[in-house]
């Protein structure tokens, strides 16, 4: 491990790297919205972040799961239009955020550099 | 799977769905035509979605054990069917599709039910297509940590 990539960076890139993924699901469900039979899928976002911090591998590809609680349609088809919309809006903040720290990281950095060829 | 197989997934939600507004569309504009080439009136089109991530669980294993993920499913349109509903007959002795009685046999077909179904066709669309917008923003903000 090296100073330009940090544990902050590397636990970042964890976390971009699975609100990518749920992102995906999201989409997928968004997708299905009118497919019968189809079943929302999602997976604990907590859960799976706290696992992916506590390891050093790289983030191995959480298992989706099907959502349990959600109003069935008569053609078997369980997906929610609101819940999928504002799940993807948080996904997209979140991602942003994440973004947005690793830039601070990287600036951070940079300052460092310049700053010290000031002096 | 990486962030970009969102596009292909909501392009093929997108695809279905113009499909399906396809479908009502043609519904609608044979809504009068009592001769078609198959013989007989128009029958009501309807079409039937399916999930393109239903595959065996031999194929899903090892799909699962290449790339460590069972597949997002994609959508597509499985099949169009016929609506089973039985013809409208109305009394038009001058029609010349008008059987012996003096009865044309016109399609069942509902204007409400049609505009009801396009209307939510449209509604998953542009759903959809505010997904690929969400897509393409993540896309271009993983793009913003190299400037």
């Amino acid at each position: 491990m090296n100073d330009i990539s940090n544990p902050i960076v590397q636990m970042l890139e964890k976390f971009l790297t699975l609100a990518s993924q749920r992102h995906t699901l999201i989409t997928s469900n968004i997708a299905n919205l009118d497919t019968p039979g189809y079943r929302t899928r999602d997976f604990d976002f907590r859960g799976e972040l706290r696992r992916a911090i506590s390891t050093e591998d790289p983030v191995m590809t959480p298992i989706a799961r099907a959502i349990p609680g959600l109003m069935e349609r008569p053609d078997g088809n369980n997906v929610s239009m609101d819940r999928e919309s504002l799940l993807m809006a948080e996904t997209q903040l979140q991602f942003n955020i994440g973004v947005q720290l690793i830039r601070n990281q990287f600036q951070q950095i940079m300052t460092a550099i310049t700053e010290g060829s000031k002096g | 799977m990486s962030i970009f197989s969102t596009l292909e997934i909501s392009g093929s939600a997108l695809a279905a769905e113009r499909q399906r507004a396809e479908v009502v569309a043609a519904n609608m504009a044979n809504a009068e035509t009592t001769h078609t080439a198959a013989g007989g009136p128009y029958r009501r089109k309807e079409v039937v979605f399916s999930s393109s991530g239903n595959m065996p669980f031999r194929m899903m294993l090892a799909n699962f054990r290449t790339l460590g993920f069972h597949p997002i499913p994609a959508v597509r349109v499985a099949r169009i069917v016929d609506d089973p509903t039985p013809n409208v007959m109305r009394y038009q002795p001058d029609h010349p599709d008008a059987n012996k009685e003096g009865y044309v046999s016109y399609p069942a077909i509902n204007p409400i039910q049609e505009m009801v179904d396009l209307m939510s066709a449209v509604r998953t669309y542009q759903l959809n297509a505010s997904a690929v917008n969400a897509s393409k923003q993540m896309i271009q903000q993983a793009l913003d940590i190299l400037k």
